[in-house]
Formats: structure tokens, C-alpha cells, sequence
């Protein structure tokens, strides 16, 4: 490795036209255009969701009538699901990191990722331009017959989502095939980081699941343009039927966000307890089985529905499947820990995080997934709580650890590491202190989706409403401190962390174009750390002088020259 | 270079597949020409399924190609099934709980109070204060 | 990218400089293909749930009405996307062996029998439209034809039926139209001399998608016009 990479030739200064940014090819760099446009989508349908928080800090309309509120909390989910949590760590994180961790020079087909990123950004907009036609206002869902009968913004919305599904099957395409055939000699199945076994068992869902929305979304064209009776009540045809058709994706899709987050967590903890990963084999072999079993329980979201009760009942046995590949994760990562020595650095926090807030998010799932309990809380801020202990809990968490972590290869910069304990820290809190509430105040049958509630939830709201300003206060001083260190940060070293997987072991500090001098050839597995001293034995930038230790960033960075 | 390896189907083969199918193809319509009741649908379904199999496995070379492209092409099948199978759970058995109980609550009521009157059981706990 | 570094003199000019040997790419490229053809299944997936649901709630709505489709055309249809399949698969068959006359003969009949499929779907649409069988809403049959009273046809949940029928013969049939396209670059291609054994990845990966088109025929035709 190159000990001065700033005069070398890297993937961000080989050049610098901004043609050659928008054409690209490389995988590295269509990672951070995603990366770009998701932070864009995930600012905007974020600060939607301080609107929502604010317009609830009272019962009675505070800052928004009912219509403003719907169509608030629709364009946020929208935007949020299919816009930025979906693609978020696949297409940014996962286009960054895979093909370096697979020791490869790039994707299987990099003008089909190229292609796949200006489908997304074209859906997103797509989606954005039904604000101009008209209202949105049917929740993220677009169920039937409502969605038969509003403005045709809904028609812009739901093609929309259909373009970026076609962005998400070209990704899961590209990852498999990429996966299967670019691996380095000697990088067999055992051996692959878990991060590459998440990114494979997400894009089997992305592969199975998406075209089916498709499809639906073509039927609900079809049934406003012809009316051809499949969905609409009116017409003989089954609204119940459009709940499957859209969950059959939708379910699984709740995987295609929880599933690299696994994996991310998988790899901060190995890399910062120092240890390898306790049951490797079961913990990539269950995102596997979370991928299949995930497509077996879409029924769940039709309790009350009026699917028929042989329907539910058998949804309900499956969901709780899911739990028990789930749970081998956690107890592994926890395992894990306990047998290493761990080291308390940002994206670890974002790790120790995700288990808490995971596990509630997850375990709350198994409760609604029990029929009777469900059709209490169905529909009600319970379910919101829930998800949002999932999708924020889960994926959110795990996505910024994951930037955290892959911000010195992806930069170069190494980030202030107090800042980012504190912007951890107000995350947690304001996290807990939005969502918990939800659970009280929904198992106590506040209903979600209404701009109003009694004056008897006033005070766990206003709690709520306070949580997101800590939330997003935190959010917003990661944003400052990783954009400062674009500029003033101190330079991290090839392998900041002293981790054993590809993109930082051999690699430059920033990445070569082609990301390998020459093809690594793999003789161990992802988290052998235990040869971590013989591994590094020979670095120059003394990585491994102690293997027990995750190198000191603020030693070990020099000022930009 | 390793397309050496590559299999190729025999023009012989391939022509024999195709007088198989169209053969099938006589068989299907020959059998649904003749009502054959409750048979009509499998009989129909099998022979497309052999059809089917047909172009796969010799067309469209699975036979000799690389065993995970079939992996693939197997769990496509297997989503598809999932898909009808369990959707059919419900449409098949729609409306199997009636959404209304026979009687209403004074009935109900007077049912329990019924019971209650054949078989005191133990004097219950007053509550405490 | 500094592509004179990259490119070595025993490299072929159609392999891509991110992959290690034609073998690889050649490998890739296929299994990108099954699994666009999986997705391509599961689009279809959604039509036939949809056809199967309605046809278990209506059972003999949905026989009676697949009498007004003649499967006479159905068949006819079916051996011509039987034989075009015949030919893509002689055609790799060419290629592999280096005969690129006859490559391109069989390419050309490919797109020939795919056109007769679209062409006899066109009257099977029209002779549909003028008794008033369209989909959705507009289903009003009406008049004789084939001995066939069109009227005796209005019947609760046949409007489904043929719904469903427009449906899936009609993306159905926008697959034979981007297989014609897809065709069409592959002749003018391998006419250039373009393929040989060493490479002859798009003639395979089409012919892939194109057997997959016949496939969901191969189960169209007796959903639709047999039972």
C-alpha cells in the first residue's frame, strides 16, 4: 500500500468533470451520487415529519387543517419507504463496499448500476411531480378503491414507485450476479464479510418481491383507465385482493430495509469487538432464511382486512418463524461481544444502539403478528411506534453506523469522534423519547393517520413532539461535523479501524479507480482477528501493533496538507 | 479459452423437442375437445407443465448449464406457488367466520346465568376493599 | 479511467476490463439473464393469482366465456411461437458453431414467426372489438359471429374474464414486440459478424428471454382458450 496516497491517482481525483460524475461507471462513485440524492429525499420527508410532530404537540389544529395533515404524512411515508429507506443502504453503502469486499474491480454490469441510479432518481421524481397535479393523500399504502377514485396525483405516485422498483431490481440483479461470479480466489461462501451475505439475501427479495408491484401497479392503472373489475368493489372485483397483491411486495420489502442493516451491524461488531463472529455460519445463513420466510407472511397486514380467518390464521403461525432466524442474529451478535473486547468508538454506539432499539421494534412484531392482539392495536399509534422502532430503530441506526464506519474509505476524512458520541447519544434519546410514547398512547387506542386526538393524550404527544427536536438535532449535527470534516478533517490512514475485510485492507486510503492494484488472493476468513497481529505485522501505519486495540484516530490522523 | 466447454445442443435434439411439443400441443387441444369434468383443468395444467419443462430444460439448455442458474430459475417457480397458494388461503375460504353471532347479549346472558344457577362451584372472593 | 493500463494485447475486444476472462463475463451476463427472467415470472405471477382467483369464484363464468375465444387461432398462435423458439435455439446453435449465413437465416425467421403471432393476435383483438368484448367497463358484447351469440355472453364476472384476457395476452404480447426489437439488433449484429463461438452472449441471453415469452404461452393458451 502506498503510504502517501495524496499524490496518488484515486477514484475521486482520476477527474474531476462533472461529466465524469454523472457518467460514470464506477460503483464507488455511483454509491455517493445515491448518497447525494437519498440525503436530499431523507432531509425533505424528514423535515415533513417535524411538521407531523409539530401539528400533534396539541389536540385541535395547531399549525395544519386535516387535508395539509394527509397529505404530510403521505408524501413522508412514500417518500420514505420507496425513496430512502429501501435504497438507502444497498444503494449507497452496498455499491460502495461490495465490490471492494468481494475483491473485485467493479459491479457484474456497472452501466445497469448506472442505469438503475437514474431510474431511482427519475422515479423519485416522478413521485415529487404529483405534488404539482394534485393532492396525495391515501397513505403510502394507495390501497384500493380509494386509489381508483382521487386525482390522478395518485397515478403519478404509484409510477413512480413503480420506476424505482425497477431500480431496485436492477441493484438486486446486479448484486447476485456480482456476488456469484466477482469473488477474489480463494474468497469462498465461508469466508465472505456478512455485510456481502446481507447485500445477497436482500437482493433475492429485491429480485422476487419488486416485479409483483409492478404488476399491481399496472392492474390499478388499468382499473382507473378501463375499469377492468379486478380491485374495484364496484365493479365486482376484490379490494382484499389488492392488500395481497401489494403486500406480497411491501411485506418483503420491510426486509429489503432490515436485511443489510443486519449486516452492517454484523461487521461493526465484529470489527470493533475485535473477535470473530460468534456462529458466522448461522448468521449468514439466517438472513438467508429471514429472506424466504419474509415472503411467506404478508397475509399479517390483513387481519382485519377481511381475509378469511383460515388466512389469518395461518399468517400468524408463519410470522412468528420469523423470529427465530432473527433472534440466532442477535443472540450471535451479543455473543459475540461478550467473548471479544470492545471498543466504544461512534459506529459501535450506532451497533450497541441498534440492538436495543431493534429488539423492541422486533419483539413488538411478534406481538402484533398474534391475531387477537393485532386487531387491538391495529391501526393505532401502537403500529407506528413499531415500525418506526424498525425502520428507524433498525435501518436508520444502521445505515449511520454504517456511514460512520465506511467514512474514511468512502472520504478519506475521519469525522470528530466526540461530536459523534454526542449526536449518537441526542439520537438515542430523541429516538426513544418520539417513539416510546407512541406505544402507550396506541395500546390506549389512539388511532394513527388523524391531524387530532382527546385532550387525554396530550402530554405523552407533547413528549413525542419534544423527542423528534432532540432527533432531528442530532441528525442535523452529524450532517455538520461529517460535512466539516470533508474540508478540515484530519486524514484517516487506509485502515482507520483495523479491520480484516478487503476494502480496508487492501486498498489506498482513497480507493484506486479500479479499487485494486493487483487482485487480492484471500487465505482467511472475514474476521480472523485472532492473526490480526500477523496481519499486520509488516504495516507501516502501525494498524496492528496491538490487534486487541482499534487504532487511536486522533493520534494517528495528520492534518490535511 | 474455456467456451470449449460450453454445451451445444445437437440439431437432432432440438428438432425432437419441438416435434414433442407440438405433439403436446395436440394432446391439450384434442383433450379439452372431449369433457373429461374435473380432470380438464389438471390434465390442461400438466401438459403445460411438461411443455414448459421442455423448453427449459433442452431450449433453453438448463439441462447443461450451470446448476445454480437453475437454483434460480426453481425459486422463481416456488415464489409463484407461495403467491397463489397462500393468497387462495383467503380467497378460497373467504368469509369462513361469519362477521354476526346468532342471539344477542341478553340471550347470552341468560345462558350463562342458566349455568351459573346448575353449578354455583366455590362461593367467590369478594373483591377486596 | 486509464484504459491503455487495463487493456492487454491477449484481452478480446468484447471483454470488459472489470472482468477476469471471457468465461466470466460470459457467466454473468447469463445469470443476470435467469434472473431477469425470474422477476419476468413473477410479473406474470400477478395475472395468473388474478386469473386464478376469479376463476375459482366463478368457475363456470369463466369456461363459458373462454368459448368465445377460438382456439383454433390459439393453436395456430402456439405453433408458431413453438417453431420461433425452435429456431433461437438452432440459432446459438449456429453460433457455436461458427455458421453465420445460417445464424442469421434462423434470427430472421425468428422475428418472421413472431410477426405472424402478432399479426394473428391483431385479428383475434379486432374480431373481439367489433362485438363489443373490451376490456373493463366497455363490455358489451353484441352480434353473431363463429356461431357465436355474442349477447348470451353479458353475464356477470365475463367482463373479468376478458379483463383478465386483454391483460395478459396483451403484456404478453408487448414481450413478443420488445423480442422483435431485440431480434431485429441481434440480426444486424451478427450479420456485421459480430458473433462467433468465442462470443455469442447476446444471441444466448436473448434466446433466453424469448423461450421465456413461449413459456407463458406454453400456459396462456389452454387458461385461456381450452378450459
Amino acid at each position: 500500500m502506498s503510504a502517501d496516497a495524496s499524490t496518488s491517482v484515486n477514484y475521486l481525483n482520476h477527474d474531476r468533470s462533472i461529466k465524469s460524475w454523472l457518467l460514470t461507471l464506477d460503483h464507488k462513485r455511483i454509491g455517493i451520487l445515491y448518497l447525494v440524492v437519498i440525503s436530499l429525499v431523507f432531509l425533505g420527508a424528514g423535515i415533513l415529519a417535524l411538521f407531523i410532530r409539530l401539528e400533534q404537540i396539541a389536540p385541535g389544529q395547531d399549525i395544519m387543517g386535516p387535508d395539509a395533515y394527509n397529505q404530510i404524512f403521505t408524501i413522508h411515508g412514500v417518500l420514505m419507504v420507496f425513496a430512502f429507506i429501501i435504497p438507502a443502504i444497498p444503494a449507497i453503502l452496498g455499491n460502495f463496499v461490495l465490490p471492494m469486499q468481494l475483491g473485485a474491480k467493479d459491479v457484474a454490469f456497472p452501466r445497469l448500476n448506472l442505469l438503475s441510479f437514474y431510474l431511482y432518481v427519475g422515479g423519485a421524481l416522478i413521485v415529487l411531480s404529483a405534488l404539482l397535479v394534485g393532492r396525495i393523500d391515501g397513505g403510502w399504502t394507495f390501497y384500493a378503491p380509494y386509489s381508483i377514485r382521487v386525482g390522478d396525483s395518485i397515478l403519478f405516485v404509484t409510477m413512480g414507485v413503480f420506476v424505482m422498483g425497477f431500480s431496485s431490481i436492477l441493484t438486486g440483479v446486479n448484486f447476485i450476479v456480482t456476488i456469484h461470479k466477482m469473488r477474489a480466489p480463494g474468497l469462498t461462501w465461508n469466508r465472505l464479510p456478512l455485510f456481502v451475505w446481507s447485500l445477497y439475501s436482500t437482493a433475492i427479495v429485491q429480485v422476487l418481491a419488486t416485479p409483483v408491484i409492478g404488476i399491481t401497479v399496472l392492474l390499478l392503472f388499468l382499473e382507473r383507465l378501463l375499469g377492468i373489475g379486478i380491485f374495484d368493489p364496484a365493479l365486482g372485483g376484490d379490494p382484499v385482493l389488492f392488500q395481497h397483491f401489494f403486500w406480497f411486495y411491501s411485506h418483503p420489502a420491510v426486509y429489503v430495509m432490515i436485511l443489510p442493516a443486519f449486516g452492517i451491524i454484523s461487521e461493526l461488531i465484529g470489527t470493533f469487538s475485535r473477535h470473530r463472529i460468534f456462529g458466522y455460519r448461522f448468521v449468514a445463513l439466517s438472513s438467508i432464511a429471514i429472506a424466504f420466510l419474509g415472503a411467506l407472511v404478508w397475509g399479517h397486514h390483513l387481519f382485519v382486512a377481511g381475509q378469511s380467518a383460515l388466512a389469518s390464521t395461518v399468517f400468524s403461525l408463519l410470522t412468528f418463524l420469523i423470529g427465530i432466524p432473527t433472534g440466532v442474529k442477535v443472540v450471535n451478535w451479543v455473543v459475540t461481544m461478550h467473548q471479544g473486547s470492545i471498543q466504544l468508538r461512534t459506529p459501535m454506539l450506532y451497533a450497541l444502539m441498534f440492538l436495543i432499539l431493534f429488539s423492541i421494534g422486533g419483539f413488538t412484531g411478534i406481538m402484533l403478528g398474534v391475531l387477537p392482539i393485532d386487531i387491538h392495536l391495529h391501526d393505532t399509534y401502537f403500529i407506528v411506534a413499531h415500525f418506526h422502532y424498525v425502520m428507524v430503530g433498525g435501518n436508520v441506526i444502521a445505515a449511520l453506523g454504517g456511514l460512520h464506519y465506511w467514512w474514511p474509505k468512502i472520504t478519506g476524512k475521519i469525522f470528530n469522534e466526540t461530536l459523534g458520541r454526542i449526536a449518537a447519544g441526542l439520537i438515542f434519546v430523541g429516538f426513544n423519547l418520539t417513539f416510546f410514547p407512541q406505544f402507550i398512547t396506541g395500546s390506549r387506542g389512539m388511532p394513527r393517520r388523524y391531524y387530532d386526538y382527546p385532550v387525554e393524550f396530550e402530554s405523552l404527544n407533547q413528549l413525542s413532539t419534544y423527542g423528534s427536536w432532540v432527533l432531528a438535532a442530532g441528525m442535523f449535527l452529524i450532517a455538520g461535523y461529517l460535512l466539516h470534516s470533508l474540508f478540515k478533517g484530519k486524514k484517516a490512514s487506509a485502515n482507520p479501524w483495523g479491520s480484516l475485510t478487503l476494502e480496508w485492507t487492501h486498498t489506498n486510503r482513497l480507493p484506486i479507480p479500479h479499487n485494486f492494484e493487483r487482485t487480492p488472493i484471500v487465505t482467511r476468513g472475514a474476521y480472523d482477528f485472532h492473526l490480526a497481529k500477523d496481519l499486520f505485522k509488516d504495516e507501516p501505519s502501525g494498524n496492528g501493533v496491538d490487534s486487541h486495540q482499534v487504532p487511536d484516530l486522533e493520534q494517528e490522523g495528520r492534518p490535511e496538507a | 479459452m474455456a467456451h470449449a466447454e460450453h454445451h451445444i445442443t445437437p440439431k437432432k435434439t432440438l428438432i425432437q423437442v419441438f416435434v414433442a411439443l407440438i405433439t403436446l400441443t395436440a394432446i391439450t387441444v384434442f383433450a379439452a375437445q372431449m369433457d373429461l369434468g374435473p380432470l380438464n383443468v389438471p390434465i390442461a395444467l400438466s401438459i403445460a407443465i411438461v411443455k414448459a419443462s421442455l423448453v427449459v430444460v433442452i431450449f433453453m439448455a438448463l439441462k447443461h448449464d450451470n446448476r445454480m442458474n437453475a437454483v434460480v430459475f426453481l425459486v422463481g417457480a416456488v415464489f409463484v406457488v407461495v403467491f397463489l397458494v397462500l393468497t387462495l388461503f383467503d380467497t378460497a375460504y373467504r368469509g369462513d367466520l361469519p362477521n354476526t353471532v346468532e342471539g344477542t347479549i341478553m340471550e347470552e346472558q341468560a345462558e350463562q346465568d342458566a349455568l351459573r344457577a346448575r353449578d354455583p362451584g366455590p362461593t367467590p372472593v369478594p373483591p377486596s376493599q | 479511467m486509464a484504459e491503455a493500463s487495463t487493456v492487454t494485447a491477449d484481452r478480446p475486444k468484447h471483454l470488459h476490463p472489470h472482468f477476469v476472462s471471457s468465461e466470466q463475463q460470459f457467466d454473468a451476463a447469463k445469470m443476470g439473464m435467469w434472473l431477469f427472467l425470474v422477476t419476468e415470472i413473477l410479473l406474470f405471477s400477478g395475472l395468473f393469482v388474478a386469473y386464478t382467483v376469479f376463476r375459482i369464484w366463478y368457475p363456470e363464468v369463466f369456461s363459458h366465456s373462454a368459448e368465445l375465444l377460438d382456439w383454433r387461432l390459439g393453436g395456430l398462435n402456439t405453433i408458431v411461437l413453438l417453431a420461433s423458439s425452435l429456431t433461437v435455439a438452432m440459432g446459438v446453435h449456429y453460433a457455436q458453431t461458427n455458421e453465420r449465413k445460417k445464424l442469421v437465416r434462423a434470427l430472421i425467421l425468428t422475428i418472421c414467426f413472431a410477426a405472424v403471432f402478432m399479426i394473428v393476435k391483431y385479428f383475434e383483438y379486432t374480431g373481439k372489438f367489433a362485438h363489443g368484448v373490451f376490456p373493463g367497463v366497455n363490455f358489451d358484447p353484441h352480434g353473431t359471429a363463429g356461431g357465436h351469440d355474442y349477447a348470451a355472453y353479458n353475464i356477470p364476472f365475463a367482463a373479468q374474464f376478458f379483463s383478465i384476457y386483454f391483460v395478459m395476452t396483451g403484456v404478453h404480447g408487448l414481450h413478443v414486440l420488445i423480442g422483435i426489437g431485440l431480434f431485429s439488433w441481434i440480426v444486424i449484429r451478427a450479420n456485421k459478424g459480430h458473433f462467433s463461438s468465442e462470443y455469442y452472449t447476446p444471441v444466448e441471453i436473448t434466446g433466453l428471454y424469448w423461450h421465456l415469452v413461449d413459456i407463458i404461452w406454453i400456459f396462456l393458451f389452454p387458461l385461456l382458450y381450452l378450459i
